[in-house]
């Protein structure tokens, strides 16, 4: 059976996580998430009212014992980018068979990429849109694009919001985007296919050929972004020449060798 | 990734970064080179540019988790305030966001330089704004 390796545990990891782990194949789970269950998550998220307060980690761990008893699930209740847990969730990307991304941030799904390519793991990505418009679902394999080749491109290919540019004569507002929640509909239906995919790759990443490595499902029609609802696009992302993430380049091999030679580049160019 | 204290950011640093600092500076008059410094976790470019008449002295810093997170680029010397200037004279370069579609920073294709070469932009619409009192560049607005 499979061990998993999950970060994020929100109301869109959640169910991600529960639908996985109903899968007689995965027999093993590892989650990363540091937060607390807070009164404004259960409008989109499984956990009770009753449950807020305590750790989503371990609110996850008896939601999915509860229906898997079977169940190995190991909790790193910490920040995925904190330095000071990166040995121990190391050792658990070491470990594990296949990995989902159910993270918010940009800086934790680059994070999070480059810990699996590490470790030459397959993962998966499940981002719902602001408002619940659509959302992509994204594969990755060994060798294949990395999140910043699939990242770069689509930020070109594809108009996913339609804003107004924020107000530059207010520096350090509110910055609007991030305050159109979506709906637990929204966030299920993207979680399902999230699912789906990632079981599918599980299977078998070597050869998991699917006709697409991103995709994108829209489910609502908005003017000028999305002619139509429920329209599934597939995106054959390529692994860019020129990508500055994934693609190697020259260095040198020691760590050691590595301190000396960026040492002397920084001395060359340091202030007088 | 922190930028001066992992692995990956210092090959990211050696690789990318310091080669094309190198390249910009090769040829260049030293006034107008870059220099940097290591304030801890944080690279920092300090540089000259003149888009047209004024000289005006800068600095780039690459924070600890650059290049996923955008640089910040402020301006030393002292400007006139106006729309596009954040506080402590930040260059408003990158829209402010936390999604992919809403900032224009792409740490797959950019470096440093490209900080660079913006601020370069930006000065050279502030000095048209001084003159004219209108930003020309409509999709900044």
């Amino acid at each position: 059976m499979a061990h998993l390796l999950q970060v994020g545990a929100g109301s869109g990891g959640m169910p991600v996580l529960d639908m996985l782990c109903r899968d007689p194949k995965i027999g093993r789970v590892t989650l990363i998430e540091p937060d607390v269950y807070k009164p404004h998550n259960v409008e989109r998220h499984l956990f009770p009212l009753s449950a807020v307060g305590e750790p989503k980690a371990e609110l996850a761990r008896c939601w999915l014992l509860e229906r898997r008893p079977d169940l190995v699930v190991d909790l790193l209740p910490c920040d995925l980018c904190d330095p000071a847990h990166q040995d121990a969730i190391d050792v658990a990307a070491a470990g594990c068979d296949i990995g989902v991304c159910a993270a918010d941030n940009e800086p934790a799904k680059y994070h999070w990429d480059a810990l699996m390519r590490r470790h030459a793991k397959a993962w998966t990505l499940g981002e719902v849109l602001s408002g619940g418009i659509g959302g992509f679902v994204h594969w990755f394999v060994p060798g294949g694009p990395c999140y910043g080749c699939v990242a770069s491109h689509l930020k070109r290919s594809v108009k996913v919001e339609n804003e107004p540019s924020p107000d530059y004569s207010q520096p350090g507002g509110p910055v609007r985007e991030t305050t159109i929640p979506a709906s637990k509909a929204s966030i299920q239906t993207i979680a399902s296919l999230h699912a789906l995919i990632t079981l599918a790759l599980l299977d078998d990443p070597a050869r998991y050929s699917p006709g697409f490595t991103s995709m994108l499902l829209t489910l609502q029609r908005v003017p000028e972004v999305f002619d139509e609802a429920f329209r599934p696009y597939r995106f054959r992302v390529p692994r860019a020449a020129d990508c500055l993430i994934c693609q190697a380049r020259p260095t040198p091999s020691s760590v050691e060798e590595l301190d000396v030679a960026l040492d002397q580049a920084l001395a060359r160019l340091e202030d007088a | 990734m922190s930028l001066l204290d992992s692995e990956a950011g210092k090959r990211r640093l050696l690789s990318v970064e310091i080669p094309v600092i190198e390249r910009y500076n090769e040829g260049r008059d030293p006034a107008f080179q870059i220099r940097l410094s290591r304030l801890g976790g944080t690279l920092v470019l300090r540089y000259c540019l003149k888009p047209g008449h004024n000289i005006y002295q800068l600095e780039t810093r690459l924070v600890s988790s650059y290049p996923t997170v955008p640089p910040e680029t402020r301006v030393l010397t002292a400007l006139k305030h106006c729309p596009h200037l954040l506080e402590g004279q930040t260059l408003c370069l990158w829209r402010q966001g936390s999604t992919r579609a809403g900032s224009r920073w792409d740490p797959a294709r950019f470096t440093c330089i490209f900080a660079v070469q913006a601020a370069w932009r930006w000065l050279a619409c502030y000095e048209v704004w001084h003159e004219t009192g209108e930003w020309p560049l409509p999709e900044a607005k």
